[in-house]
């Protein structure tokens, strides 16, 4: 066990310093990475043009901008944004609260909607309804976010509407297939066959086996949705994480990506390891929740 | 679902055809101003109007789904080969090569691709020409989207490995590329054409997505993404629905990817 949660640690770090090395290597080899728009300030004199310049070249060189960087982490200095001239850690405070704000409402907005659908399809087992909630998951799924986020923009509606209907149609797809096997499962087929009805199908005999598989989702989702709320939030205007990356990106700021990439590498990696033990652990622990509920429902069952 | 699978290949056919034959259905040319009628409505001459700087929309519709459906394919293409190569490598030797490679494959997806996409293009320059830039923007969508499917390659040539007919192929001496070219691949084929064909789509969109931020195509050329972005300028929705037809054209084909893909969904 004990093995298992370090070696989880360190392929967690392995990860974050890879991806945050890869940020930061890419920003050194891109034009325009010595300049500062600073440097075309008149007003500014000699000497500071030049000290501006010494400060970009310091950090010129990766390994060594990259040892310091990790030193500074270690003692929870996460270094000063060249563009904005704020230290990272304030920038951060200020903008990462927007953004899991939007993620967690748009993501618990895409669940409602992909797993009600989902279920609905499946209960309703009608060919118009299948055939009307695949057309519509499929056009969004088809929409560029950037597009639809445009067009948010011109409706004046939430943004985290849009991350919401552009996330829904994969968890979506996902759900109807998942619900659609656990329904043809044989012993579904004999409940049914029993008489039990709908709703109770589904609560005791199709969610427990879907469950481990629909948790793994919720893990890659969070990814997902990272990925879609980016052009979102800069379309759209968001002061959040993923304007701030755009702008990093654009102004070739250094110490605000290496930060993102490692933010963002975290927050996405710590969802996929999260979902991928409640998967096993629901998966392989016979007494779970679940299974505990559903052997008691059996017990009682044969009792009557 | 047969026939809507039918009518999905139809309307790609068609979407081929009609990119094919631009010079014939939009003879104006995608680059040609109409400067006496710049931002027309739609006319016989112009059946789809025409933009800010007067060109015809439709000719530019036309040439702009012709870059995307044929350079979307060739992005899938190069990165099905990283994924062949990558995956082939990590699942033929295991072990430490193994752990390597699919460490490298964890750093690409976890972070999101569209923000990795989108920071490398932005770094990269943007005063380039318009086919240097449909070249970099499509080589970006192909460098960067191999890790999904070099995972699943991984997992296939890991499985082969265990196989009697790679046994005996080692025994009468087949090792190393040889085995990995002449055997292996060849049984992955059904797998890499899936992967193929679902990154088509998937690449189709993100150029869209490029295009609208302004990182992807350089004008005069237009690509869908490109096309797209114009819907910028638009202050309000106004009652010019010809406007959103690129929007509709992507939406069709993407969509018809989808549905003729059905079948190869990977699952989470």
């Amino acid at each position: 066990m004990l093995r298992t949660v370090l070696l989880a640690i360190g392929r967690l770090l392995a990860i974050m310093l890879l991806a945050s090395f890869f940020g930061a290597m890419l920003i050194r080899v891109a034009p325009g990475f010595s300049s500062d728009e600073q440097q075309l300030n008149s007003g500014l004199s000699a000497q500071s043009i030049h000290a501006i310049r010494e400060a970009r070249l310091a950090n010129s060189d990766i390994p060594s901008y990259y040892a310091r960087y990790i030193a500074s982490l270690l003692r929870g200095d996460l270094g000063i944004s060249q563009s904005l001239n704020q230290p990272v850690r304030e920038i951060l405070r200020d903008r990462l609260p927007i953004t899991l704000r939007s993620l967690m409402i748009a993501l618990a907005l895409a669940w409602l909607l992909g797993l009600t659908l989902a279920i609905a399809a499946q209960i309703v087992n009608s060919t118009p309804f299948t055939f009307l909630s695949d057309g519509v998951s499929g056009a969004f799924i088809s929409t560029p976010a950037a597009v639809l986020a445009l067009l948010f923009v011109l409706l004046r509606w939430p943004p985290e509407f849009a991350a919401a209907l552009l996330v829904f149609p994969k968890i979506y797809r996902y759900c109807h297939n998942l619900l659609r096997e656990s329904y043809e499962l044989p012993h579904v087929l004999t409940a049914r066959a029993k008489g039990a009805g709908p709703w109770r199908i589904l609560q005791w005999h199709v969610v427990p086996t879907a469950l481990p598989q629909l948790l793994a989702l919720i893990g890659v989702s969070i990814s997902i949705m990272i990925g879609v709320l980016l052009p979102i939030e800069v379309v759209c205007d968001v002061p959040g994480i993923g304007q701030l990356a755009w702008q990093a990106a654009e102004s070739r700021d250094l110490p605000l990506l290496v930060n993102l990439t490692l933010i963002v590498a975290l927050v996405t990696v710590c969802a996929t390891m999260l979902s991928d033990t409640a998967r096993s652990y629901f998966t392989h622990n016979p007494e779970s929740k679940s299974d505990r509920r559903l052997l008691s429902m059996i017990r009682w069952r044969s009792a009557a | 679902m047969k026939m809507i699978r039918i009518a999905a290949a139809v309307l790609l056919v068609f979407a081929a055809v009609a990119t094919l034959g631009e010079k014939y259905i939009a003879p104006a040319g995608y680059e040609h101003q109409f400067r006496e009628s710049p931002d027309a409505s739609p006319s016989s001459q112009h059946p789809l109007g025409t933009d800010d700087l007067g060109r015809d929309r439709l000719a530019r519709l036309l040439h702009g789904m012709r870059v995307s459906l044929l350079l979307a394919p060739l992005a899938a293409a190069l990165a099905t080969a990283l994924a062949a190569f990558m995956g082939g490598l990590a699942g033929y030797f295991g072990g430490w090569v193994e752990r390597c490679l699919m460490l490298l494959v964890d750093v690409f997806l976890c972070v999101p691709w569209l923000f990795l996409l989108i920071t490398v293009r932005a770094v990269l320059p943007l005063n380039i020409s318009p086919e240097a830039s449909v070249v970099v923007t499509f080589a970006l969508l192909g460098f960067l989207g191999w890790a999904a499917s070099a995972r699943i390659i991984c997992a296939g040539i890991r499985d082969m490995m265990k196989s009697e007919f790679v046994w005996m192929a080692r025994a009468a001496g087949f090792s190393g590329f040889k085995l990995i070219r002449l055997h292996l691949l060849p049984n992955l084929r059904g797998t890499l054409l899936a992967q193929f064909w679902i990154s088509v789509p998937v690449f189709i969109i993100t150029e869209a997505n490029l295009g609208v931020l302004g990182l992807g195509v350089s004008e005069p050329l237009p690509s869908l993404g490109s096309l797209l972005g114009e819907l910028q300028r638009m202050v309000m929705l106004r009652p010019e629905p010809w406007q959103f037809v690129p929007l509709i054209v992507l939406i069709i084909v993407v969509s018809s990817f989808q549905i003729l893909l059905g079948k190869h969904e990977v699952r989470a």
